[in-house]
């Protein structure tokens, strides 16, 4: 009996771990990963990257976004826009069912675009606070009337600003503890299946889904995986088929690329559009002043910045739209190259001189935390290009708390930070540059304190324009002020890689990425 | 003193102890910059006044901080830890899902620890100034002075990247879903690297312990007077010196048992350990205050009966030994 | 004085461990000291790509992750190790001499709280405890010299009490209190001086763990960012590790050797001034 388990432990201890032996599993089941687990699966209470690449599986949202950023039928099949830009009509598709067995009808977009999203989620009550009203036309129709026009009305309906959810699980209860919160009932392709705290989160075929012949999974798993290193190991001995943005660590980008079974993408995050920045509190000086930005600007080399420290993923930014985006104007952006001569010349022009020890001023900046990974060593390395212009940067760490906290409440001279565009300036841009975002108090909102009554003019006209070409003329004009002003230093676009198993097929089928769920993915058996 | 009124006096410190506890931390969380409701509407990325004071309402952090402190003093009392701010889940069920994963970890260090230092030190102590002695101490002392996150690095290193024989991360393989013994021998060897690089550090206090008591011990009158009775080397070893000399290797490693329950932190850090230590780690980041009290209060308590539970087993063992 | 200092010297130098553990830690002392003017561009300076071999580009140990110098960032994390484990120690070592002094020397309440606090110290996960110091304070030397200082105190506070315990009903104290003299005279004058040798001995193996538990706080990312640890070098470089091993191996071999010397000289302090040796 002894000499028996010895050598089942035995032979346990000695099989080879690494290649193939980790996933047991596999057959039809999609392996995914989740650095921390979630506190809630309730969409709309937290937006945050992690819930919509869970959630986008189980709810689903009005429309969908297509590679060249026009709104794609989901939910609705169709919708009619009346010419004066105020009156938006959907007609849903029929015969979709709620995992439970309710029927979907226009009284659950209602009831989720009027209250549950508007109460709970500060990135649609950013659209929906435009209408005047958000009504069920019949069970099948909705209709929202803008208080004014808004042309990025389509793409807020998209998944993580607008997820449908169902109105009679939500309708009348507190939202924040609703039971359904921690097991999610939607629309979508899959259902959710099982939380085993501390490892897993299983999502399974929903057999009932309304899109025939879909999803061609059976099941999803997101695992939970803390450390970026533990991450690596998964995905390459296969006991995880996809990494998303931000679970590998750039730095052993170079090893995954070289492994045949691992496919490396940059395509999907087109839609979020994230642009790593460094922010300066602008009520101070010197950092009120232009030239001081712009010197700041030129003292950086943002090439060495994306090929050594983020190891050749991204692009230099070259604006507040990245350049993947519409309304993207390459001819009307004042560039700043890597120029430390220009930079020592322009503070030289501010009356900024060299004191004893060769320092200029000195100034904090305060980093983001991201456990020592991309930003913190741009803030690093900003540090050092900054020295040799003759500024003296002093790092600060932060956790999320301390973070939010300084900058919401203007407590800091500079810091690095990153946002998202989502597909329209009018959505995720705008409010760091609008003087009506300065608030006291809130984080990531216009903490700089840039106030430019031309620029707050100019987006509210931009977004409210009907005609395209007029809100193009807008936005160049703004890429104009605001990359001439410096209003933030924007350091790099950031591309984030998404890792997967040769198996996986159709992960990404828009430039939502992930976060539209994995309804079309198929694997190769 | 009598055994009963003994552990009634000890529990009763132990209850003041805890109150100490919880009034220190959270007094001491309290004084940091900043609230769960910024940690949370800084991370979702897109923040208005509405999120941030929705969010302290439903955490209580609108309320007086005299307030929040008698709530929570209250609902400790009846044993209620609260609900965890980024995982929205009571405390202490938190803890206690995580609390066996540690437990184990440091049950193998422990065992590991003590089965290996006593029996280096008992080999050192054999020959003092040989070159087994030599080595034992060279090897304690060089295992004392290395960084144990480092050392675990190191192990998956080498045994992972480099040979390949031993899996890095986690407590078991991930999606193999693997049951009864398949399951035990899968945990096992996952404990391994995490569990070694937790004992090496305490083996090798313990070997010089156990050395320099048994040295001790065998000067000693009784183990001549053994020796001149014609007992062999081996059975005044075994018998006369070991078995004396493990008493306060056995009280030191109950203290130090206390310090294994709070002090896997790294390690588990390093091997993606999911225990109280990475649970500690997860919610100082993010802020979690009740998580934070809660982690304080459980191994409080629980370091307090621990030793407790080592004073009585020991003068029971031994029972020369006055409690006080 | 001398008569004592000579021999104590003698036997602390017999033992080759002490002698290597001396000359070791001289050597790191150096090195901590010169770092400044044999690398002047500080150990933040970028000099090359990432992850360069050691031995290329004129590099003896490589580069890290953002293209700096090795062997600059472990010249300089000697003297945030060096530092740390010095003030802290000194802090710790003060705060726990005056109060265990005073418990020991005085007993009854004093004694009582100062018991409890060091059983407070003694279950509370300290490791954690610290970490919370350190992260909520903000990040910086200061707060990681106090954060050490504050939970390893108590140690030196419970040998010292000890100490004053046993020593204070002696006959040269007795004498001393007969004569008149005050009780800060009789404690620091007359008591302190015969329970130096366990403060010694404590307090220069509380430098080596002291270096260890800095390096475990800047390893876990709770480090000042605006200094080059050993820790910190290790833990910018955990994912790096599986590509570019010396990222993380020298600086942990750089924390074990200056530990160990530190141990070594320890070790030989407890044998020179134990007791037994002294009669």
């Amino acid at each position: 009996m002894t000499l028996h388990r010895r050598g089942v432990l035995g032979g346990m201890a000695l099989a080879p771990f690494l290649p193939g032996h980790a996933a047991a599993a596999r057959g039809n089941v999609l392996n995914a990963m989740m650095p921390a687990e979630p506190g809630t699966l309730c969409y709309p209470l937290l937006n945050t990257r992690l819930v919509q690449e869970i959630c986008g599986n189980i709810q689903e949202s009005l429309l969908l976004l297509d590679w060249d950023f026009k709104p794609r039928p989901n939910l609705a099949k169709s919708f009619t826009v009346t010419p004066d830009g105020l009156v938006y009509t959907f007609h849903l598709e029929p015969d979709v069912r709620w995992h439970d067995g309710a029927p979907f009808t226009a009284r659950d977009v209602v009831f989720s675009c009027d209250k549950m999203l508007r109460q709970l989620n500060p990135r649609s009550r950013n659209a929906f606070n435009n209408c005047e009203s958000i009504r069920a036309l019949d069970a099948l129709t909705v209709q929202f009337r803008l208080k004014q026009p808004f042309n990025a009305f389509l793409l807020s309906l998209m998944a993580s600003n607008a997820p449908i959810m169902p109105a009679h699980i939500y309708e009348g209860t507190d939202f924040r503890t609703n039971p359904h919160n921690v097991r999610p009932i939607g629309t979508g392709p899959f259902k959710f299946a099982r939380w085993e705290r501390g490892q897993y989160i299983r999502l399974t075929r929903n057999k009932d889904y309304w899109r025939a012949g879909y999803p061609k999974i059976d099941d999803v798993y997101f695992r939970v995986c803390p450390t970026p290193e533990q991450r690596m190991v998964a995905l390459e001995t296969g006991a995880v088929d996809i990494a998303l943005a931000d679970d590998i660590d750039t730095v052993v980008s170079k090893r995954l690329r070289a492994n045949p079974n691992i496919v490396a993408s940059t395509r999907g995050y087109e839609g979020v559009g994230e642009i790593q920045v460094f922010e300066m509190n602008q009520r101070r000086w010197p950092f009120s002043d232009r030239r001081f930005r712009q010197a700041f600007m030129h003292a950086l080399d943002r090439d060495f910045i994306v090929k050594a420290i983020n190891f050749g993923q991204g692009k230099v930014a070259t604006g507040p739209i990245p350049s993947s985006a519409p309304y993207y104007d390459p001819k009307v952006l004042t560039r700043y190259p890597y120029d430390p001569a220009r930079a020592r010349a322009l503070l030289d022009e501010m009356g900024l001189k060299k004191r004893r020890g060769g320092v200029r001023h000195r100034f904090g900046f305060l980093m983001i935390p991201d456990g020592g990974g991309v930003q913190t060593r741009g803030a690093q390395y900003a540090r050092q290009a900054a020295a040799e212009v003759g500024l003296d940067i002093e790092l600060q760490s932060s956790d999320w708390a301390t973070f939010a906290q300084r900058t919401g409440n203007w407590d800091f001279d500079m810091d690095n930070n990153s946002y998202g565009e989502y597909g329209d300036p009018a959505i995720g841009t705008s409010r760091f540059f609008v003087s009506a975002n300065i608030r006291k108090g809130v984080p990531q909102s216009n903490i700089q304190g840039y106030r430019n009554r031309q620029v707050d003019a100019l987006f509210a006209s931009a977004s409210t324009a009907i005609d395209p070409k007029a809100a193009q003329a807008d936005y160049s004009r703004l890429q104009q002020i605001l990359t001439r002003d410096v209003a933030m230093l924007w350091i790099f676009e950031r591309d984030p890689m998404l890792y997967y198993n040769k198996r996986v097929h159709d992960l990404v089928s828009g430039p939502n990425g992930p976060t539209d769920g994995f309804g079309r993915t198929w694997l190769a058996t | 003193m009598n055994r009963a009124a003994y552990i009634a006096r000890r529990l009763l410190r132990t209850v003041l102890v805890t109150v100490a506890v919880v009034l220190v931390s959270f007094f001491l969380i309290r004084l940091a910059p900043g609230d769960a409701a910024t940690v949370m509407a800084g991370q979702s990325g897109y923040a208005d006044e509405a999120l941030i004071q929705s969010l302290r309402a439903e955490y209580g952090l609108d309320q007086p901080l005299p307030v929040q402190l008698w709530k929570y003093v209250s609902a400790v009392a009846r044993g209620d830890l609260g609900r965890s701010y980024e995982r929205r889940q009571p405390v202490l069920d938190i803890i206690l899902e995580r609390l066996p994963n540690t437990l184990l970890l440091d049950g193998f260090a422990l065992a590991v620890a003590l089965a290996g230092g006593i029996a280096l030190g008992a080999l050192a102590a054999r020959r003092p100034g040989s070159a087994g002695d030599a080595g034992v101490t060279a090897l304690a002392m060089l295992f004392y002075a290395v960084p144990q996150f480092w050392l675990g690095m190191m192990a998956v290193l080498v045994f992972s990247v480099w040979l390949a024989v031993l899996p890095p991360f986690g407590i078991e393989t991930m999606g193999a879903d693997y049951t009864g013994l398949m399951r035990i021998a899968d945990v096992a060897r996952h404990m391994i690297l995490p569990g070694m690089t937790l004992a090496l550090y305490y083996m090798a206090s313990y070997a010089r312990l156990t050395r320099t008591q048994m040295i001790e011990v065998s000067g000693q009158d009784f183990v001549r007077t053994a020796r001149a009775k014609g007992l062999s080397e081996r059975q005044v070893a075994r018998r006369h010196v070991l078995r004396n000399a493990l008493i306060p290797i056995i009280t030191y490693a109950g203290l130090q048992a206390s310090i294994l329950v709070g002090g896997t932190v790294l390690v588990e850090n390093v091997f993606s350990w999911p225990g109280v230590g990475t649970l500690a780690y997860e919610a100082v980041t993010a802020r979690d205050n009740p998580l934070l009290l809660g982690i304080f209060i459980v191994t409080a308590v629980l370091v307090s009966l621990f030793n407790l539970f080592t004073d009585i087993a020991y003068s029971i063992a031994d029972p020369r030994v006055q409690l006080q | 004085m001398k008569a004592v200092l000579l021999p104590f010297l003698a036997r602390f130098l017999a033992r080759p461990q002490s002698l290597i553990g001396l000359c070791v830690f001289i050597a790191i002392v150096a090195v901590a000291l010169a770092a400044p003017l044999l690398f002047p561009k500080g150990p933040f300076a970028i000099v090359g790509m990432p992850l360069l071999a050691p031995g290329t580009n004129g590099l003896p140990a490589g580069s890290d992750v953002l293209g700096r110098d090795m062997l600059v960032g472990l010249a300089y994390g000697a003297r945030v190790s060096l530092l740390v484990g010095i003030s802290s120690t000194c802090c710790a070592v003060g705060a726990g001499v005056l109060l265990g002094a005073v418990a020991g020397y005085y007993g009854g309440v004093v004694d009582d709280v100062l018991m409890r606090v060091t059983e407070f110290f003694q279950i509370i996960p300290a490791f954690v405890l610290l970490m919370v110091l350190v992260a909520f304070v903000q990040p910086s030397l200061a707060s990681t010299v106090i954060g050490i200082a504050l939970i390893t105190w108590p140690q030196v506070a419970r040998v010292v009490r000890g100490e004053f315990l046993a020593l204070r009903t002696r006959e040269f104290v007795e004498a001393a209190r007969l004569v008149g003299e005050s009780d800060m005279s009789i404690i620091f004058r007359q008591i302190l001086p015969n329970a130096l040798p366990p403060i010694v001995v404590i307090g220069s193996m509380m430098v080596g763990s002291a270096i260890l538990t800095e390096s475990a706080l800047s390893f876990l990312g709770l480090g000042d960012p605006d200094l080059m640890s050993w820790g910190s070098m290790i833990g910018a470089s955990r994912s790096a590790m599986w590509v570019a091993w010396w990222t993380t191996v020298l600086p942990g071999v750089a924390i074990m050797v200056t530990v160990l010397a530190l141990n070594f000289i320890g070790d030989g302090l407890n044998e020179a001034l134990s007791p037994r040796r002294r009669q």
